[in-house]
C-alpha cells in the first residue's frame, strides 16, 4: 500500500522537477556510478514529542555516455531513490493534540481535539499530564509526526549533444515515476563560445509535465476516517473531503548563463533563471489547522480558573496558489592559487518568487590536489530564506465564535460563518529559516582512467539561522548527513588517460592493445553466469556493471502444480490466509570490481543495490485472521522496498589452464550489508522475500570450467550459498542454495556470440521466523513457503567491441526462461529473469 | 550582471592564449568538478528548501522525501 505519511513529503511544490539542462562540453566515453545515503535526524526534545525526524534515503545513479562521429554525444542516465522513516505531517499547539507521535501501523497516527483547550490570542493552552494526571499549561508548538513504508522513485533520461568548434546544442528528455507522481520532461540547450573561447554563453529551456495521483491518509488530522463509506455527517466539516488527488502540474524554465575566463587562473560564471509552475502546487497529504476562539461560558470558555479561552479546531488540506513564478540570479567565481595548486570556488545565489520567498545561498569550496591523483575538497554552505506570505505553522481565524455558533457548526455542520484564508500551508519548508552545512569530498584519479570519489556533508536547519532573525520556532529544527561514493570510468581511457581532459591525451595509442587484455579466451559466458572468467595478467583491473530483473506473476503453485484460492486459504497460513501475492518484481544493480594481484589469483568486490515491489490480492473466501493485519485497504495494494543489498567479496584461483580449457574456483563471503529490518508503516516486518539482504554472513564457493574451439565455446559451473549463521538479527535465515549450470556459445561474427544454457537450482526453506510483529496474512509471510527446486533455460547474446575507441568493452544480455518449478509450500510461479552486463578490463 | 561581466572581459581579459589555459583546465578548476555529487546534494536541498531550481540539475519527478 502506498505510504501516505511518506508521500506527505513526496509531491509538493517545493522540489522543482526537470529543470534547466546543462549544456556541457562533450567529453567522451564515460561510465559513472554513484551511491548516496541521506539520513535525517534531530527534531527537538520535548515532553510532547518522542519521535524524531528519521527519513533516510538510499540513492543510486548510473550513467553512460559515448560519442559518435566524434561530435555527437549520447548520454543515458538512470537514478532511483528509496526512502522511508518518520516525518512531520502537520504543526499544532501542543495543548491541542492528544496523540502527538506516530503510532505504528496505519491506525490513528495523531488526534487533534475538535474543541481544544488552547487560547489563540494568548498562545497558551492547558493539558493533562499523561503520567501524573495533573493539569499544566504550555506555550509549546510541536510537529506531528508520521511514519511509513519504503517508497521508490525511478528516473531515466537521455541527452543528445552535438558539438561544433565554437558551439554546442543539446536536446534531452526523460521520465520520473513514483507511485503518486509521474513526470515527463524535455529540455533544449545551447552553448556559444566566442572571443577565442574565453567567453561562453548558454541558454536552456525546459518543460515538465507532471501527473499527481495520490491517495489521502486514511485519517484526517482531526480524527475522522477518510474512507469511501465514511458517513456524510462526518464529512460535513471538511469542505475539501476527498479520497485522493488526481491533478496535474506544468513547469517551464528558462536558463541563461555566461562563463568568462578572466585571466590565466580565474574565471567567472553568472546565471539567471526563470521558471513558471502552473497547476497543482500543494502537498496532497499535509493539513493545516485553524483555531477559532470560543466565547461560551456554558463550555467553560473562558475557564473560570485560568481565564483562558478554548477554541474550535478545523483542518483543511494544504492549499497553495495554483501558479508560481521563480527567479534566480547566481554568480560563481573560481581562482587558482599557484603556491599550493589549490582552487577557490565562491558561489552566491539569490532566489525570489511571487509567493513572497526570498532566499540567499552562499557557498565556498577549496579544491586541493595532492600527489598521486588525490584531490581533497572541503566545502561550506549557508542558506537562508524568508517565509511564503501564506505560510503559518497553524492559523488563527480572525473571529470569535459564540455558543450558538458552536452548536450550529458542530451539530448542523454549517460552516458558512467561518472565514478561512484563500491560501494556506503549514509545510515547514515554506517557513523562514536558515541552514548551515559543511562537507568534504575526496577524489582519487587512477592512471587507467578510473576515478573514485567519496564525500560527506552534514547539514543543520534552524529557524534561528535565518539571516536577520525572525525564523520559525525551534520545534522545526532538524539535521541530516549525506554521504556519497562514486566511480567514474573513462571508457576510452587508453586515449585520454585523465578523465577526459584532452590535455592529457598524449599518453598514446600504442598502449591500447595492452589495456584491452582480458582472459575470456575469446568467449564470454552468458550474462547470468557470475565468476565466469579471470583476468590473466598481473595488475589487471576490471570494472563491470550487472543488472538483473526477475518477475513472478504466474499462478500460485503448491509443489509443482497450480493451486486454487481455497487451498491457499485453508492450508498455507495455519490460521487461514486472506491475501496472496499477485506479482513480485525484483531489480538488482551490482558493481563488479575485479583486480588481479597475480595471474593465478583475482580478487572481486561486488556491492549490490536492490529494489522490489510486490502487488497483493485478496483471496476468494479469504479469512481475515486479524493477526496484526497491516492495512491493505484502499485501492492500490502492495509494497515497495529498496536500498543497499549484501556485499560480495571473493577470491578466484586458477586451477588448470591449457589451450582451450580452463578451470578456476572462487571462494567468497557475502557480508550482510542489506537490511533485514524493513517494516511496513514503521510497524510490522515486511514479507521475508522483500528484505534487502540475507542478514547472515554467507559462504559462497563456485567451481567453473570453460572451453573453446574455434567459433564454439562452452562451460559449466557448480555454485552454492551456505548460511554461516542460524539466525539473522531479525530471527531467521534464508535456505542454503545449490546451483549447477552448463552452456554452449557460438560466435556469429567477430564481435557477437549467441548462447544457450540450462540451469538447475535448489534452495531450502527459511529457518526460524521474525522476532517481532509480523502480519501473517498470506503465504509469503510463512518460512515454509520459501525455496524449492527450479529448472531454467537461458538464451543470451554477448557482444565485444572489436576496435575503435571503445575496443574491449563487453556487453551481455540473457533471458532465463523457467521450465519447471517445484516449490516449498505455496508460492507464486516465476515468469522469467533478465540479466544484462557490461564490463571493461584495463 | 551578464553585460557587466562581458564588458569586464572585453576590456581586459582577451589575452589568455590557448596554451596558457593549463591551470583553467585542471579538474578542480571546473565549475562543477563532481557532477553526480552535485546532483545528489541539489536533490536533498531541493527537498528541504523552498529555493530549488536556478541550477543545472536536470531531473524530473519529485522524490522529495
Amino acid at each position: 500500500m502506498a505510504s501516505p505519511a511518506l508521500r506527505a513529503l513526496t509531491v509538493a511544490a517545493l522540489a522543482l522537477p526537470g529543470l534547466l539542462p546543462s549544456p556541457v562540453r562533450a567529453e567522451g566515453d564515460e561510465f559513472g556510478f554513484q551511491y548516496g545515503r541521506y539520513e535525517e535526524s534531530g527534531g527537538p526534545v520535548s515532553r510532547f514529542r518522542s519521535t524524531g525526524n528519521s527519513i533516510h534515503v538510499d540513492s543510486l545513479q548510473a550513467s553512460g555516455s559515448t560519442r559518435f562521429f566524434d561530435r555527437l554525444k549520447v548520454q543515458v542516465n538512470y537514478s532511483q531513490d528509496t526512502w522511508s522513516g518518520a516525518t512531520p505531517i502537520t504543526t499544532a499547539p501542543a495543548s491541542a493534540v492528544n496523540h502527538i507521535d506516530n503510532i505504528s501501523g496505519a491506525s490513528v497516527f495523531w488526534d487533534v481535539s475538535r474543541l481544544a483547550h488552547f487560547d489563540p490570542a494568548k498562545g497558551v493552552g492547558t493539558f493533562l499530564d499523561a503520567k501524573t494526571f495533573r493539569p499544566g499549561m504550555t506555550h509549546e508548538t510541536v510537529q506531528v509526526m508520521a511514519s511509513a513504508s519504503p517508497e521508490t522513485r525511478k528516473q531515466g533520461d537521455l541527452k543528445l549533444s552535438y558539438e561544433w568548434n565554437e558551439a554546442a546544442l543539446d536536446i534531452g528528455g526523460g521520465n520520473s515515476i513514483e507511485r503518486d507522481y509521474n513526470s515527463r520532461f524535455f529540455n533544449l540547450g545551447g552553448r556559444l563560445d566566442f572571443n577565442q573561447k574565453l567567453t561562453s554563453l548558454t541558454l536552456g529551456l525546459s518543460y515538465t509535465d507532471s501527473i499527481i495521483d495520490s491517495q489521502r491518509f486514511s485519517q484526517r488530522v482531526i480524527s475522522t476516517p477518510v474512507l469511501a463509506d465514511t458517513p456524510i455527517e462526518s464529512r460535513r466539516l471538511f469542505p475539501d473531503w476527498s479520497l485522493g488527488v488526481h491533478d496535474s502540474r506544468q513547469d517551464m524554465a528558462l536558463n541563461l548563463g555566461l562563463t568568462q575566463v578572466l585571466d590565466k587562473k580565474s574565471l567567472l560564471a553568472a546565471g539567471f533563471s526563470y521558471s513558471n509552475a502552473s497547476g497543482y502546487q500543494s502537498n496532497p497529504y499535509k493539513e493545516s489547522l485553524f483555531f477559532a476562539p470560543l466565547l461560551a461560558p456554558q463550555l467553560l470558555s473562558p475557564n473560570p480558573d485560568t481565564g483562558l479561552l478554548s477554541s474550535l479546531v478545523f483542518s483543511q488540506y494544504d492549499h497553495r496558489p495554483q501558479g508560481r513564478d521563480q527567479f534566480t540570479w547566481s554568480g560563481h567565481y573560481v581562482r587558482h592559487f599557484d603556491t599550493v595548486d589549490g582552487a577557490l570556488h565562491l558561489d552566491y545565489r539569490f532566489f525570489h518568487d511571487n509567493w513572497g520567498i526570498n532566499a540567499h545561498t552562499f557557498e565556498a569550496a577549496w579544491g586541493q590536489p595532492f600527489a598521486d591523483g588525490w584531490i581533497v575538497t572541503p566545502k561550506m554552505r549557508y542558506y537562508s530564506q524568508s517565509a511564503a506570505d501564506f505560510f503559518r505553522p497553524y492559523y488563527v481565524l480572525d473571529q470569535t465564535l459564540a455558543f450558538d455558533d458552536y452548536v450550529n457548526i458542530l451539530l448542523n455542520g454549517d460552516r458558512s460563518k467561518l472565514k478561512f484564508p484563500a491560501h494556506f500551508s503549514s509545510d515547514h519548508r515554506l517557513s523562514a529559516f536558515g541552514t548551515i552545512s559543511g562537507g568534504l569530498t575526496i577524489n582519487k584519479q587512477f592512471a587507467k582512467g578510473v576515478n573514485l570519489e567519496a564525500g560527506i556533508e552534514y547539514y543543520t536547519h534552524a529557524g534561528d539561522f535565518k539571516l536577520g532573525g525572525g525564523g520559525i520556532g525551534g520545534y522545526a529544527d532538524f539535521d541530516y548527513y549525506l554521504i556519497n561514493a562514486a566511480l567514474r570510468v573513462d571508457l576510452s581511457s587508453s586515449f585520454t588517460m585523465a578523465g577526459g581532459h584532452g590535455m592529457h591525451s598524449m599518453h598514446g595509442r600504442h598502449e591500447h592493445d595492452e589495456h584491452s587484455g582480458h582472459s575470456a579466451h575469446g568467449g564470454h559466458a552468458p550474462a547470468g553466469v557470475m565468476f565466469d572468467h579471470m583476468l590473466d595478467k598481473a595488475d589487471g583491473f576490471m570494472v563491470g556493471y550487472r543488472y538483473m530483473y526477475s518477475l513472478q506473476d504466474g499462478d500460485m503453485l503448491h509443489g509443482a502444480h497450480s493451486t486454487g484460492d481455497a487451498a491457499i486459504v485453508h492450508n498455507a497460513c495455519g490460521g487461514g490466509c486472506s491475501i496472496a501475492p499477485q506479482e513480485m518484481a525484483m531489480h538488482m544493480h551490482m558493481l563488479d570490481l575485479m583486480y588481479a594481484p597475480t595471474d593465478w589469483l583475482n580478487l572481486m568486490l561486488m556491492p549490490q543495490f536492490m529494489d522490489m515491489d510486490m502487488t497483493l490480492r485478496r483471496l476468494q473466501g479469504g479469512i481475515d485472521n486479524g493477526s496484526g493485519g497491516h492495512h491493505h485497504g484502499g485501492g492500490s495494494f502492495g509494497h515497495e522496498t529498496g536500498g543497499v543489498g549484501d556485499t560480495g567479496m571473493y577470491a578466484l584461483f586458477k586451477l588448470y589452464d591449457a589451450p582451450g580449457h580452463h578451470v578456476h574456483m572462487s571462494l567468497g563471503l557475502s557480508a550482510p550489508t542489506g537490511s533485514v529490518n524493513r517494516k511496513i508503516d514503521g510497524g510490522e516486518f515486511i514479507h521475508y522475500g522483500m528484505q534487502l539482504g540475507s542478514g547472515t554472513w554467507d559462504f559462497k564457493p563456485s567451481l567453473t570450467y570453460t572451453g573453446q574451439l574455434e567459433r564454439w565455446s562452452w562451460g559449466g559451473q557448480l555454485s552454492g550459498t551456505k548460511r554461516m549463521e542460524d539466525r539473522n538479527e531479525s530471527g531467521f535465515a534464508f535456505g542454503d542454495i545449490f546451483q549447477t549450470t552448463a552452456w554452449g556459445s557460438y560466435k556469429l561474427t567477430n564481435w557477437l556470440a549467441a548462447s544457450v544454457r540450462g540451469v538447475y537450482t535448489a534452495q531450502g526453506k527459511i529457518d526460524g521466523r521474525y522476532i517481532g510483529p509480523h502480519g501473517a496474512s498470506g503465504p509469503m509471510d510463512f518460512p515454509a513457503s520459501y525455496g524449492g527446486q527450479y529448472w531454467d533455460m537461458g538464451f543470451g547474446l554477448n557482444a565485444t567491441v572489436p576496435d575503435g575507441r571503445l575496443k574491449g568493452n563487453h556487453f551481455g544480455v540473457e533471458w532465463l526462461q523457467p521450465v519447471k518449478d517445484d516449490v516449498h509450500g505455496y508460492q507464486l510461479e516465476r515468469d522469467g529473469a533478465l540479466s544484462a552486463t557490461w564490463g571493461m578490463a584495463f | 550582471m551578464l553585460l557587466f561581466s562581458l564588458g569586464l572581459c572585453l576590456a581586459g581579459c582577451t589575452t589568455v592564449a590557448p596554451w596558457e589555459r593549463g591551470l583553467l583546465a585542471k579538474p578542480h578548476m571546473a565549475l562543477e568538478p563532481n557532477h553526480a555529487q552535485h546532483a545528489l546534494r541539489g536533490h536533498a536541498y531541493g527537498s528541504r528548501e523552498a529555493a530549488a531550481g536556478g541550477d543545472s540539475a536536470a531531473g524530473g519527478g519529485c522524490g522529495c522525501y
